[in-house]
């Protein structure tokens, strides 16, 4: 009895469970459930445009504070979520099962992840932001400052609420629309690891802003100034998982109304839960010139053209992605051939090319990264063969001479054996052969 | 000693003046938030409870509906309050927005709804019963409709019997967990109690009440800023900071309102919830703004203590333009106070021991702005982040008692003005005798294109002087040099000053090992700023050439530089192989040419053999010999055509496949041919 109860709580739990999988697929890879860790409640009402922005976006928002004691990322081995927003910077340690391990796990597992810290950022979410790559500025009291371009407010004046407009220029990050008004931001700044390569800067300090504490002297040079200062970054991993990571939590709330702040957060999640950028590749062909159908192999000389189509996710539907920038490789060790292909502006791109005069086993290789995008890797394997022995051009003209005196020859001393011996034979005795003749003659002489 | 005692004073100020946040009274730009968070959506707000709570923000806001509501709302209200069978909380939902819409409703229909009301209030069980069957009567009560509570003194004890210890509720007597949420409920159905109730409850029992009232207030908390607030325990409601707050100022208000007698609550408490409330600035959704809305609506005139916000236009104030200190004195709701004066008892420097700049100085009040401001002297104060403690006294007595002020009221204004940069100049010294080898005059005011060179012996040195407004030394917050490399590679120095006197002098000989012993052009930067200073800079000061020693083998590297995200990516050079070129080979005549001369000994061959006389005259006439004799030679032909094949067409094995079948053959015949050639040839010879 105990074994049916415990059975059918299973059977419950994958039927419930089971409905998250499909939410994310690799043929709809926006993210569709997303779980919000806050430190207050009151985000939600707070920081409620960027929230809306999602739901009306079809986003399923989980909101939880950071320290419920029944915070799960996982359970049965299944995800339960697409996306993690973590807008909790002083947590000191999650509650649940959810740790800075599990945290990194889960965008291991390719799920997104939007981390926003403030001058109360503690350790552990400093943690996570070093183990993306991003360094928050190590002195804890010290906050972003500018004294040129600070945003003018009401109620302070001590240049913490930073204006910029130093955007990455990317439109599949941040749109296509120009985003006009400066952002707003108020927090800490990072500095990039440079031994990372995956975490680009999105919004950068102006030249005059420092990270230090405004309440005390200044004796030493502050550890992070000027535009080396990132305000809100970006990582996209191997795997496609992506990451936001703003060192102001402010930057996403209603506050500054006048500010890009709004369209800048929008435009940067549609990009963090995959619905702008996301590439996929179908129908790689390739086939000798003139053919329809992909052979076995190639012969070294052949002409081949090589084929693919790639489109792009729009958030609802897959659309022709449109690029001169997409290359081929057709490559065995190093790349023989490098071309670029050409596309006609519905997703197809080809090329076609000679294959080289060097035999042995090839890839055909597209390994496309561009801004913003995530990666595609195909390869294909194909070999490639020299000439078959009947495959080399059969007469020669230089060799002409070659022929002709082989027939000639062939007539003078072949014949000798063969059609001289006809010629012995036919001819009567009296005019008998001249050679043998002479051979007769000089055999008697003897 | 009374000097020490001041700077004790200020550090006390100073850490005390962490707390000082003043808030801001509801204003327009709440209108404009709410007008464009409560849209009707196909001129509905949806449920009944959404619909009353937009209907009475915008109705408190005193914003202008466009849309009209009623043709989809009415017909839902008077469906609810017709159906007998309808929830006790959808009755007073519909009752609250018929309140506001003004829907027909029949007054049959009203003594209909009456008399459920009474009912369910007789034989409630749960808060929420009491509290929503109370709350609809009294709205009805409130339209001009005789409404009164039988047997209200039982309703009383039977709310009063699920109040718990520490001054808060349970939901229903069956709960054994107590919220402050439900306290706030409790105490509102309690007050609409006392206010339908056809004779006086008992005194005593209203004294218990307001015992708890008080005990209720012991669980406040406060946040760093001073704002008060209630949270909830009790978490099965999930109610935040806001809705229990909300609905222990509804409670406490309404209770208030009908009770005689004043209940013992600091007024400043009362300050500490509204600034609460405050605190929240704009909501962003439509429940948090509601019930932020309807908090302050029921502070703004309550019996306890009417709370009344100071707020400063701005916090910065400029010399340049001789700002006024102005400041306005509201109610939560921005409407005027009471008449009343705005004294500054003290403003002081943040940062110097000094005594205060300004002290025990009366706001001039302008009746017509509602401003009360204050001519700063640019004589008394200089630039710079100062502490300033104001009180509110007001001027008739009677409001003294009314009215919750909290006593001195502290706030940050940043007095900025214009700094004068003075004498800057940069010079390259000669390090063992510091005499001057080459030295520029610089005007900070724009960029300027010095040209230095120097190498690791000699010594950099920048000096300029920094004034305030009124002739002080000025020490800005950022005063950086930074010198970078063509390299990217940056160096930032702080610069320290003496008085006046910014300088620093940069010994290259101790730095070269910093500048990793990159010689080479670097860009002078100098970055200036501060909070009070408007005319912070980031100007370029030039370029300076370094000559420095090699670097030693153990010197460190200089850092990686960032990758560039837009070259990183993007598309490689193409590659096209280079095929092996063909052989050359002679032209094509010359081929020809060496075929005729390859052919001409076949020709003369053929000549010869024409001279001979070749003849068939022997070809043998027998029949047998003949066939043989022809067979050898058809032979002799195939082979020949064979080999014609090979070189045209066909490959080794299929040549010498055919071949092997024709040498058979051609061995056969050949030998009987020649068999009998030679027999003819021998009967020739013996004949």
């Amino acid at each position: 009895m105990a074994t049916s109860g415990w059975f059918l709580t299973l059977t419950l739990a994958l039927v419930s469970v089971l409905p998250l999988c499909v939410a994310f697929s690799a043929e709809s890879p926006t993210d569709r459930r997303i779980l919000v860790l806050v430190d207050d409640l009151s985000i939600r009402s707070s920081h409620s445009i960027f929230f809306d922005s999602l739901k009306s976006r079809g986003f399923d928002l989980d909101f939880k504070l950071a320290d419920d004691k029944r915070l799960a990322l996982q359970r049965y081995g299944k995800y339960l979520y697409d996306g993690l927003i973590l807008f909790s910077p002083s947590i000191k340690s999650f509650g649940g099962s959810l740790n800075t391990a599990a945290v990194l796990d889960f965008v291991d597992s390719g799920h997104d992840l939007i981390l926003s810290a403030d001058e109360t950022a503690s350790d552990l979410i400093r943690d996570i932001a070093i183990e993306c790559g991003i360094d928050f500025d190590e002195d804890q009291s010290s906050v972003v400052i500018d004294h040129i371009s600070y945003a003018v407010s009401e109620k302070e004046g001590d240049h913490t609420l930073i204006a910029s407009d130093d955007f990455i220029r990317s439109d599949v990050i941040l749109g296509e629309k120009k985003i006009e008004a400066p952002v707003l931001f108020r927090g800490i700044g990072h500095s990039l690891n440079a031994a990372n390569s995956l975490v680009l800067k999105v919004l950068s300090a102006s030249p005059s802003a420092y990270s230090a504490n405004p309440n005390s002297e200044l004796s030493s040079p502050p550890s992070l100034t000027g535009t080396a200062i990132s305000l809100v970054s970006v990582v996209q991993a191997r795997n496609n998982a992506r990451i936001v990571i703003s060192g102001s939590l402010d930057l996403f709330s209603n506050r500054y109304e006048k500010s890009g702040n709004e369209q800048f957060v929008t435009e940067l999640s549609k990009w963090v839960f995959h619905e702008r950028g996301h590439l996929k590749a179908v129908n790689v062909k390739h086939n000798k010139a003139g053919e329809k159908a992909e052979p076995a192999m190639y012969r070294i000389n052949d002409d081949l053209e090589y084929s693919v189509e790639i489109y792009e996710w729009s958030g609802t539907s897959w659309k022709p992605y449109v690029a001169d920038d997409v290359q081929v490789q057709f490559y065995m060790m190093s790349p023989y051939v490098l071309r670029t292909l050409s596309h006609d502006q519905k997703g197809r791109y080809s090329t076609s090319f000679k294959v080289p005069d060097v035999y042995g086993v090839f890839q055909f290789k597209v390994e496309y990264q561009k801004l913003g995008y995530t990666s595609l890797s195909l390869s294909k394997q194909i070999p490639v063969r020299p000439y078959k022995h009947n495959e080399y051009e059969r007469f020669i003209k230089a060799a002409y001479p070659y022929y002709g005196a082989s027939f000639s020859m062939h007539h003078l001393s072949v014949p000798q054996i063969a059609g001289q011996s006809s010629i012995y034979l036919l001819s009567s005795d009296r005019t008998n052969f001249l050679w043998n003749f002479d051979f007769e003659k000089q055999i008697s002489e003897l | 000693m009374a000097r020490d005692l001041w700077s004790l004073v200020l550090i006390f100020l100073f850490f005390s003046a962490c707390a000082a946040t003043t808030f801001r009274p509801i204003s327009d730009g709440h209108r404009s938030a709410a007008s464009e968070l409560f849209v009707p959506i196909d001129g509905s707000y949806g449920s009944l409870e959404d619909t009353y709570e937009a209907l009475r923000t915008v109705q408190i806001l005193k914003i202008d509906r466009n849309i009209d509501i009623n043709p989809h709302t009415c017909p839902v209200v008077s469906e609810i309050l017709e159906d007998s069978s309808s929830q006790t909380k959808d009755v007073y939902y519909a009752l609250g927005v018929n309140s506001i819409l003004g829907c027909h409703i029949d007054s049959g229909i009203y003594e209909a709804v009456i008399s459920r009301l009474q009912s369910v209030i007789k034989g409630a069980k749960s808060l929420y019963d009491f509290y929503y069957s109370i709350k609809g009567l009294l709205v009805i009560k409130d339209q001009g409709i005789s409404v009164v509570l039988e047997d209200a003194g039982d309703a009383f004890h039977s709310i009063k019997a699920l109040s718990q210890s520490g001054g808060r509720w349970r939901f229903s007597s069956n709960d054994a967990e107590s919220s402050t949420y439900a306290a706030g409920l409790a105490l509102e159905a309690l007050a609409g109690v006392v206010s339908l109730a056809d004779s006086d409850i008992d005194q005593s029992m209203i004294g218990i009440v307001k015992n708890d009232i008080r005990k209720l207030f012991d669980s406040i908390e406060s946040y760093d800023d001073g704002a008060l607030y209630f949270d909830e325990k009790f978490d099965a409601e999930h109610q935040s900071p806001l809705s229990t707050s909300a609905s222990v100022v509804r409670g406490l208000t309404a209770f208030a309102a009908v009770t005689s007698g004043r209940l013992k609550i600091p007024g400043d408490e009362i300050l500490g919830l509204a600034n609460f409330f405050l605190s929240i600035g704009i909501p962003g959704t439509t429940k948090d703004f509601y019930n932020q809305i309807e908090s302050l609506v029921c502070l703004e005139d309550n019996r306890l203590a009417v709370p009344l916000i100071l707020s400063l236009p701005t916090a910065v104030l400029s010399s340049t333009s001789n700002d006024q200190l102005k400041v306005k004195v509201t109610t939560v709701l921005g409407s005027d106070s009471p008449p009343l004066t705005v004294k500054l008892v003290q403003a002081s420097r943040l940062d110097s021991k000094s005594s205060p700049v300004l002290a025990h100085q009366e706001l001039k009040f302008d009746p017509e702005s509602s401003f009360h401001s204050l001519d700063i002297l640019p004589t008394s104060m200089d630039v710079g982040k100062y502490l300033f403690v104001f009180e509110i006294s007001l001027h008739d007595p009677e409001h003294k008692h009314v009215c919750a002020t909290g006593g001195q009221i502290q706030a940050f204004i940043y007095y900025t003005g214009l700094i004068k940069i003075e004498s800057a100049e940069i010079a390259v010294l000669d390090s063992d005798v510091d005499a001057v080898e080459t030295k520029q005059n610089l005007d900070l005011s724009k960029d300027n294109v010095v040209s230095l060179s120097a190498d690791h012996l000699q010594k950099i040195i920048l000096s300029f002087q920094l004034t305030t407004p009124l002739g002080h030394a000025f020490k800005p917050h950022q005063v950086f040099l930074k010198l970078r490399h063509e390299t990217k590679v940056e160096h930032i120095f702080v610069l320290k000053n003496s008085g006046k006197l910014f300088e620093i002098k940069l010994d290259l000989l101790a730095l070269v090992e910093k500048f990793y012993y990159l010689s080479g052009k670097y860009d002078i930067e100098l970055a200036v700023g501060d909070i009070s200073m408007e005319n912070s800079f980031l100007k370029s000061l030039g370029h300076i050439d370094l000559q420095l020693p090699e670097p030693s083998e153990k010197a460190s590297h200089p850092p990686v530089p960032l990758l560039d995200p837009y070259s990183q990516f993007g598309p490689k050079p193409e590659i096209s192989h280079i095929f092996r070129a063909p052989e050359k080979r002679p032209p094509q005549e010359l081929s020809y040419a060496f075929l005729a001369a390859a052919l001409l000994p076949f020709l003369g061959f053929l000549i010869g053999l024409m001279r001979l006389g070749v003849n068939l005259k022997n070809f043998p006439s027998a029949a047998l010999p003949a066939t043989f004799s022809i067979l050898f030679h058809a032979g002799i032909a195939g082979v020949l055509i064979l080999y014609l094949l090979f070189w045209l067409k066909l490959d080794l094995f299929t040549t010498l496949k055919f071949l092997s079948f024709l040498g058979i053959f051609l061995v056969f015949a050949g030998h009987r041919t020649l068999s009998q050639h030679a027999s003819a040839s021998a009967k020739q010879k013996s004949a």
